[in-house]
């Protein structure tokens, strides 16, 4: 029989990390559903949301704190009510979000001659941890942001494909 | 220093040696020649020294009966007609054996050709001619010897630093004849400089001078070893660069003959120009360079400014300005008067060469004030960074304008993060019918297993060509890109299918197992193509599905 040995990756590539927390994470995730109520949409709305929070926070992790992205959504992850106390704090960031708006306008246009206005602002909501940058950082995180965001996709696409009937 | 130039001989008489032990089959054919040089000088020659010619060939070894003949054929060129020959100094007397051997291909037949290139390259060498690139057959044997000899390499650059880059073209131990012209070129400047200094009675100075151009040695040495790959990359399209540039490099020089300081700087600013012009767009490469020589250039006076404009005033000065685009440490400087004054001396079209926090210099016809100069400086670093992300995003090629590019930009990381949600549920709504361990593993390694060629779609060589410059040290991604996700299936049902033949040993079961995975990766496709429409950006990727 031929043996079949499919060249191995770099074993320490943000994929291969990524791969291995989020896999370990999703066996516990679904080691502790009961199999009874796995068909509720409640449940599987739960289960939902531990296997995104559990997405992000293996991806955050593989990314450790060289970024300023990956360090604020840890910060973000660590700091995660529990749904209780969502409340409060979402109309708090909410608050903040439109007095920043209102700020940031003003420090990117003042920054470079380009004006970038709104769009850097939506840029900084949809990249963690990026209200407090200049817009040179923001580009640069937004492109690691991004390259680990297609992995993520990626590993979790293969995943889900490997396990769909 | 004398040390330098005894070190030079010596390696000139190695090299000459090397020349020797290399051609054995010469050296006896020389001896065979000197036999017949015996029977038909003494039809030429009344004396009876070619006898001693005979003899001290036909004995020793090969390299002391050719140094003895070279030192004993002068003597008797009187007899065979030469006149005049000095035998102190090496050239001439190569010389004379070169016009000697002129005469000896009367005699003999075709070995001679590479003996006298062999003797030409060694007065090339000895006189820094430039009789080399018709000879590189047997040089690059010989020369490849030097790149390993460090020290001698710092010696080297101690008077070829002149040549910025010609140095690293000698520090590459490739045979390439462009290189090795250079280099030859290289080493007969490194004549040049003594001259220069016997002539001008500066030898106190030029041990002083020697001592600052060690500082540069080491830098010198670093950024043609950071530079190598770029230099085997670009030697070819180097040479003429390199040539004017020594050229100019020899003019200024001799202007500048006077101040030990100057020079000093002036190798290095040419060094520096000569090493930011080749490292063009290659943006690991020039990174790495641009850092270390600006790191240096720290304590420059202005005079480096104008020195490094009329050396550096060539062409390709982008190439720098793209390599000064890097965060580095140190203090802004401002030599905008030095521009204004010697920006006559350049071409209009040339942009002078911009270094980051160093030495920002304003362009032509654009305002001076320090602030508008760091702002243009953020400006060109942003741009850099659109671009990028411009390469990384797909189908952003054909916009332009910023504030287009970001709005492509955050509809392409919210499809993202939309994605990573859908697949989130979906695997919520998964049932895994095995164990997760088992599973888990061999779904890693389906995962951490190269994507078959299937990969390569439409856009996957930009997105390819965008993450090297941003993550080098992660290239198992560059394949895997956003059109991977059409290739998935294929993908998975070839691992899947190895997977399980060697999974099961090869049972019959095997085939079976195969065959259903086919009909129900088929199904994904088809399931992946529908649940996947909702997202607008994905509509380019599901098109190349379909393609697939």
């Amino acid at each position: 029989m031929n043996k079949y040995n499919p060249p191995r990756m770099n074993p320490s590539s943000l994929r291969s990390r990524f791969a291995t927390r989020f896999l370990r994470s999703l066996s516990k995730i679904n080691a502790k559903k009961p199999t009874a109520s796995s068909s509720s949409p409640t449940e599987i709305f739960r289960r939902y949301r531990r296997i995104k929070v559990a997405a992000d926070k293996s991806m955050a992790y593989s990314v450790r704190s060289r970024r300023t992205w990956s360090r604020a959504m840890l910060w973000k992850l660590r700091t995660r009510p529990c749904c209780r106390r969502s409340v409060k704090t979402s109309t708090i960031v909410r608050k903040t979000r439109h007095e920043k708006q209102n700020k940031n306008t003003t420090t990117t246009t003042g920054e470079d001659g380009v004006v970038f206005g709104v769009e850097a602002d939506e840029l900084r909501e949809l990249v963690p941890g990026g209200e407090a940058m200049d817009l040179y950082n923001l580009l640069d995180e937004t492109a690691h942001y991004i390259k680990c965001l297609t992995t993520q996709v990626q590993v979790m696409k293969k995943i889900a494909d490997f396990y769909s009937p | 220093m004398d040390k330098g130039e005894k070190d030079k001989y010596e390696l000139e008489n190695r090299n000459e040696n090397s020349i020797n032990y290399q051609a054995p089959v010469m050296s006896s054919d020389w001896q065979f020649g000197g036999a017949n040089l015996t029977t038909a000088g003494m039809s030429l020659v009344p004396s009876g020294n070619p006898l001693a010619i005979g003899s001290s060939c036909a004995s020793a070894s090969v390299a002391d009966s050719f140094g003895s003949n070279l030192w004993e054929h002068p003597s008797n060129s009187q007899n065979l007609g030469f006149c005049g020959i000095n035998v102190q100094n090496g050239a001439s007397s190569s010389n004379a054996m070169g016009i000697g051997k002129s005469t000896l291909t009367s005699l003999r037949s075709g070995v001679d050709r590479p003996f006298d290139m062999g003797w030409n390259a060694a007065s090339s060498m000895l006189k820094g001619g430039f009789f080399l690139p018709n000879t590189t057959g047997i040089l690059p044997q010989s020369l490849s010897q030097f790149p390993a000899d460090s020290a001698f390499i710092e010696r080297a650059a101690r008077f070829s630093s002149f040549n910025g880059g010609t140095f690293s073209d000698m520090v590459i131990p490739f045979g390439m004849p462009e290189s090795m012209g250079l280099y030859t070129g290289g080493m007969g400047l490194m004549r040049g400089p003594e001259d220069m200094f016997a002539a001008n009675g500066m030898k106190s100075v030029s041990g002083v001078e020697s001592q600052k151009i060690k500082l540069n040695v080491t830098e010198a040495t670093r950024d043609a070893c950071l530079q190598v790959e770029n230099r085997a990359k670009k030697s070819p399209g180097n040479d003429r660069r390199n040539g004017s540039l020594l050229r100019a490099n020899e003019e200024a020089k001799q202007g500048i003959g006077g101040s030990g300081n100057e020079s000093d700087e002036a190798e290095f600013s040419g060094h520096d120009g000569g090493q930011d012009e080749p490292s063009s767009l290659d943006g690991a490469g020039g990174e790495p360079s641009a850092k270390g020589l600006s790191l240096k250039k720290r304590k420059r006076s202005l005079q480096d400014a104008e020195i490094d404009q009329a050396k550096g005033g060539q062409p390709s000065t982008e190439a720098a300005k793209d390599g000064a685009e890097n965060q580095q440490k140190g203090d802004q400087k401002q030599t905008t008067s030095v521009n204004k004054t010697t920006g006559k001396q350049l071409s209009p079209a040339s942009h002078p060469p911009k270094e980051e926090y160093i030495h920002v210099r304003a362009r032509r016809g654009q305002a001076t004030n320090s602030h508008s100069l760091a702002e243009r400086v953020r400006r060109e670093k942003i741009s850099e960074r659109m671009k990028f992300l411009q390469d990384i995003v797909p189908g952003c090629s054909k916009v332009t304008g910023k504030a287009v590019m970001l709005d492509e930009i955050i509809n392409y990381v919210q499809s993202l993060q939309r994605q990573v949600e859908f697949l989130s549920m979906k695997l919520a709504t998964v049932n895994p019918r095995l164990d997760f361990n088992i599973e888990g593993l061999l779904a890693k390694d389906i995962i951490q297993s190269r994507a078959g060629p299937s990969s390569t779609l439409g856009f996957s060589p930009d997105l390819s060509v965008g993450y090297p410059s941003l993550h080098p040290s992660q290239p198992g991604l560059f394949q895997a890109a956003l059109p991977v996700t059409g290739s998935n299936t294929g993908v998975i049902h070839r691992s899947l299918s190895s997977q399980f033949t060697s999974l099961t040993g090869g049972l019959k079961e095997s085939n079976q197992l195969s065959n259903p995975w086919e009909d129900e990766l088929h199904n994904v496709v088809q399931m992946n193509y529908g649940t996947s429409a909702p997202s607008d950006d994905l509509n380019g990727l599901n098109h190349l599905e379909i393609h697939k």
